[in-house]
């Protein structure tokens, strides 16, 4: 090929790319939705405790406070974002402490005397209509009469204030200048963001919203937002990690650059080495947005990192490029091997497919095809666009010194078992849990935030995001009149200090049969009249004055009971249909919880009801989950193991020469998983993901190591490609070991220590040895 | 104004005329007022009922014999903070503090003056009209709030609360009784 058609190649390359990576990163959706990576919920009770980890009303909501400024503008800032946010469709509901003149529907307002609990203890009689008006007498005497005077003469019980009592959470903050302040001086606000809180990119989009809202306000530069809740919080830990991913990659990216000069001496090389990998994981995202429609953030990390091992396509080419050869010819000479490494890391990776979760699907689809992608294009695209002239890198003569010192290290049978040995010891005394249960231990919130977030949330009164109580029964009225049932028993928590509130459905709308109980105890228009002059005989309000109190209880005498479905469309409704849902033809009541101070009392409701009430933790719930996905996972690795050793064992038709390649393969993941293990590691699906990848890398160290060679020439050619690829492994993963973050740390570390073992052992058990015709597989 | 004011704390009693258009006749109230600097006021209520509303620092808490203690923050009660805003000025005699929220006009005879002052912020005249002071030489004997929709409330301070009202009292009287003329 021509030096000018040879670059035409390389630039359309690279442009096809460009394009490409163009055309995806316009279509591509991708969901950060945890859930399409957690098993598939199988009865009512999963389905609901899935919904309520990413949709619940208490992880949906964001903490704000307005600081920085005196308390007027705050409250001009706080109103005028809670009105913008009302009108953006990113949030469902805002609360800034603003009463809210139409918090009770004009419509529902006969109502009152239904939802109201007054009527339980109390009937309108003379004696209880005479007390209620004398203190309404003396509130007129007092120099705040001008709020009760619009509502006096409809409402001399004050039902109204009674229901908004009931429906203001026990802890709400105190209002200044009529809106929510904290004790610092801060305005409050509380947003709930229609997205579900576990959704880290739907929740980005939501706060960047909300910040350009605040900005576009008049004055919003005189103070500051700060933003709380576990949606910002999720947001933020991503930002973090995503940055020093990033910047770590970026290192390790110049020190790979600096690595294959080094090896090369050619600058030819930097505008190859890259295009296979690229082409496999645009190629496989692109297959991941047909196939699925939209690729879960997870996916694009595990699957970026398993895509890993494509780097070394290119390498293998590069290093075993023979002086004054042609580039076809040296790329059909290690296509055999990097073909079959490439189908039997495919047909492993369809293990994945089995699990049922969308999730690994995806990342199997992304892998498999980006896998194969990068292999045809180091196969019949790379040797095109490699300069003709060429070093032969068998020529240095470090690298004869370096093959003669491997060659002539001591190779003792006894060295595998013992290792095999060792490691088992060592999982076996690993003093930590074998698991990682905490997910938060990963990705760590700064102290800072955490500390944010519990001002704000405890001075907003903001529902527990842990705890939920959940009610179940087979109707709706069922659940209503099962959260009256427990209503006593949460006073009594209330007051034992056990939480701080509990907010029941039956708290907005009482079950039906309470409604009729309490308009049973309606007096007639004759009765309420009568005992209504009999009580105003001594007071001195105006004659008639209550005329719409008695047109009120008249016209509640006669409504039909209100139902969830007419309450819902209220202005509090939204708060009720968040309360009440159906799954799977049965009815449950989620109650949040403010303040809770002893989970296991809560717990003990459970017993008292027959499992009717239970206290839901969603931290250990969510555990439970990944638990199980976990399980999911280890028997699609197990099985994607079993399949490789078999398409490695087929391709081979030799057993002993397979043996040679699977053996220190998985002795070398053993050994990583064992020195983890007594180094206090607990696992986590990272580790998985990482020891995955090596054990991939491991593959081609033990394959190449292992195929026959004709001359030293091509001994000292595998060795390079291989010492290439171990340096660079370990430099971009050693790296990204230092990394002050947990997530970050347990792929670096995993992968560069899987690196090191698949090495040594590969140069131990797989190279072929001179005394090979002596020893079986089973003593290897 | 400088003349009014008193050392803090200051402790005066009252009689309070409480007209309400919800009310075919007024109401009158006897207690005492304790000033005790700038943010803090505190109003007892001994007759007819037993009540004591205490405000301190925006906050108030209000104690009515057989039921239960109420706290709300002063913005919940612009009347409140009014009566408050008004007695500081004038019993801490701080006029910059008063011309801040209050249009003020003065009128004197010899041994008589009245002051009124009418809010300037459509927060506050929205509950208040006018708060009318009336007194003499540097001591203030009445204090008035009246509110847009004519209700209103007539307190006697110190001296002047022990007069004698008609039954029952009506406003001309308690004019009357505040100019000296009773």
């Amino acid at each position: 090929m021509t030096p000018g058609r040879r670059i035409a190649l390389i630039l359309g390359w690279w442009l096809l790319l460009a394009a490409l990576a163009f055309v995806v990163q316009q279509r591509l959706v991708v969901s950060g939705d945890l859930r399409s990576f957690m098993p598939p919920a199988r009865d009512a009770d999963q389905k609901l405790l899935l919904d309520e980890i990413g949709d619940g009303p208490a992880s949906r909501l964001l903490l704000l406070g307005i600081e920085g400024a005196p308390v007027e503008t705050l409250a001009g800032l706080s109103h005028a974002l809670a009105d913008s946010l009302r009108g953006d469709a990113h949030f469902s509901h805002v609360l800034n402490g603003e009463t809210d003149p139409s918090a009770l529907d004009p419509a529902l307002l006969p109502y009152r005397y239904l939802l109201s609990p007054t009527l339980d203890h109390e009937q309108f009689d003379t004696t209880y209509l005479h007390a209620q008006l004398q203190q309404r007498e003396y509130d007129l005497t007092s120099p705040a009469a001008g709020m009760l005077e619009p509502l006096l003469p409809r409402d001399p019980t004050l039902e109204v204030l009674t229901l908004a009592q009931r429906w203001t959470p026990a802890k709400a903050p105190s209002v200044r200048a009529g809106v929510w302040f904290s004790s610092q001086g801060e305005a409050l606000l509380l947003a709930q963001t229609r997205a579900g809180g576990f959704d880290p990119q739907e929740q980005a989009t939501a706060i960047a919203a909300l910040r350009a809202d605040f900005e576009r306000l008049p004055h919003a530069r005189d103070a500051r937002l700060v933003i709380s809740g576990p949606g910002y919080i999720a947001v933020q830990v991503g930002a973090t990690t995503r940055a020093q991913a990033e910047w770590l990659g970026a290192l390790g990216s110049a020190g790979f650059i600096v690595l294959l000069l080094l090896a090369y001496r050619s600058p030819g090389v930097l505008a190859l080495v890259a295009l296979p990998l690229a082409s496999g994981a645009l190629v496989g995202v692109a297959a991941i947005m047909l196939a699925f429609g939209s690729v879960h953030g997870i996916t694009l990390a595990f699957g970026f990192t398993l895509l890993g091992v494509a780097q070394e396509y290119p390498i293998r080419v590069f290093s075993h490029r023979r002086a004054g050869s042609d580039a076809y010819a040296c790329v059909r000479d290690v296509w055999p091997l990097l073909r079959l490494a490439i189908v039997s890391a495919s047909i492993a990776y369809v293990a994945f497919f089995a699990s049922g979760v969308p999730g690994l699907q995806q990342l199997a689809v992304f892998t498999i095809v980006g896998l194969l992608v990068a292999g045809f294009a180091t196969r019949w695209l790379l040797p095109a666009a490699m300069p003709p002239r060429f070093g032969d890198v068998a020529d240095s003569a470090w690298l004869e010194r370096a093959r003669c010192w491997l060659d002539a290290m001591p190779r003792p049978h006894w060295l595998p078992w013992s290792v095999l040995g060792l490691a088992l010891i060592l999982l076996w005394i690993a003093p930590t849990p074998l698991w990682q249960t905490n997910l938060a231990a990963l990705t760590p919130v700064p102290p800072a935030l955490l500390v944010r977030e519990g001002q704000l949330r405890e001075a907003l009164g903001a529902p527990d995001v842990r705890y939920l109580l959940l009610l179940q029964a087979s109707s709706a009225q069922d659940v209503l009149k099962l959260s009256e049932k427990i209503d006593p028993q949460v006073d009594k928590w209330i007051s034992a200090g056990v939480v701080d509130d509990v907010e029941l459905p039956s708290r907005y709308l009482p079950s039906i049969a309470t409604q009729r109980a309490r308009q049973a105890k309606l007096p007639d228009r004759a009765m309420l009249t009568a005992a209504l002059d009999a009580a105003l005989a001594d007071l001195s309000f105006q004659p008639d004055l209550f005329k719409p109190f008695v047109d009120d209880v008249e016209a509640a005498r006669r409504l039909a009971p209100l139902t969830p479905e007419e309450f819902e469309r209220s202005p509090f409704g939204a708060r009720l249909q968040a309360m009440l849902v159906q799954r799977d033809g049965r009815w449950f009541g989620v109650a949040t919880l403010r303040g809770v101070h002893a989970a296991s009392a809560l717990a003990n409701i459970s017993k008292a009801t027959d499992g009717a009430v239970r206290l839901l933790d969603l931290k250990t719930a969510s555990e439970n989950l990944v638990a199980q996905y976990r399980v999911r996972i280890l028997k699609a690795l197990g099985l994607a193991l079993l399949l490789l050793a078999a398409a490695v064992a087929i391709a081979f038709r030799n057993l002993r020469r397979a043996w040679h390649v699977i053996a220190p393969m998985s002795l070398a993941t053993l050994l990583a998983l064992a020195v983890l293990r007594i180094g206090g590691v607990s696992l986590s699906l990272f580790h998985l993901v990482a020891l995955t990848l090596a054990a991939g890398l491991g593959l081609h160290y033990a394959l190449f190591f292992e195929r026959p060679v004709a001359d030293d020439a091509e001994a000292r050619r595998t060795l390079h490609a291989t010492l290439v690829c171990v340096i660079s492994a370990i430099g971009v993963f050693g790296l990204l070991a230092c990394s002050s973050l947990p997530v970050l740390r347990a792929i670096g570390l995993t992968v560069a220590l899987g690196v090191v073992f698949h090495f040594c052992l590969s140069t131990q058990m797989a190279r072929p040895r001179l005394d090979d015709h002596e020893a079986g597989p089973s003593a290897t | 104004m400088e003349k009014l004011a008193k050392p803090v704390p200051s402790s005066t009693i009252y009689t309070e005329v409480r007209f309400a258009h919800q009310l075919r006749r007024p109401i009158v109230l006897q207690g005492q007022l304790d000033y005790g600097g700038a943010e803090k006021l505190g109003k007892r209520v001994d007759s007819p009922y037993r009540e004591t509303t205490e405000i301190s620092d925006g906050h108030v808490r209000v104690q009515r014999e057989g039921r239960s203690v109420r706290e709300f923050t002063l913005d919940r009660a612009p009347q409140l903070q009014a009566l408050l805003t008004g007695f500081s000025a004038m019993l801490g005699g701080d006029p910059a503090t008063l011309k801040k929220y209050f249009a003020m006009s003065l009128e004197e005879t010899s041994s008589q003056w009245t002051l009124t002052l009418t809010p300037l912020q459509s927060s506050l005249s929205r509950h208040l009209r006018a708060i009318v002071i009336d007194g003499s030489a540097n001591q203030p004997q009445c204090f008035s709030l009246l509110e847009p929709d004519g209700d209103a409330s007539v307190m006697l301070l110190g001296a002047l609360a022990s007069a004698k009202l008609p039954t029952p009292p009506t406003r001309a009287a308690l004019t009357a009784i505040c100019h000296g003329k009773s």
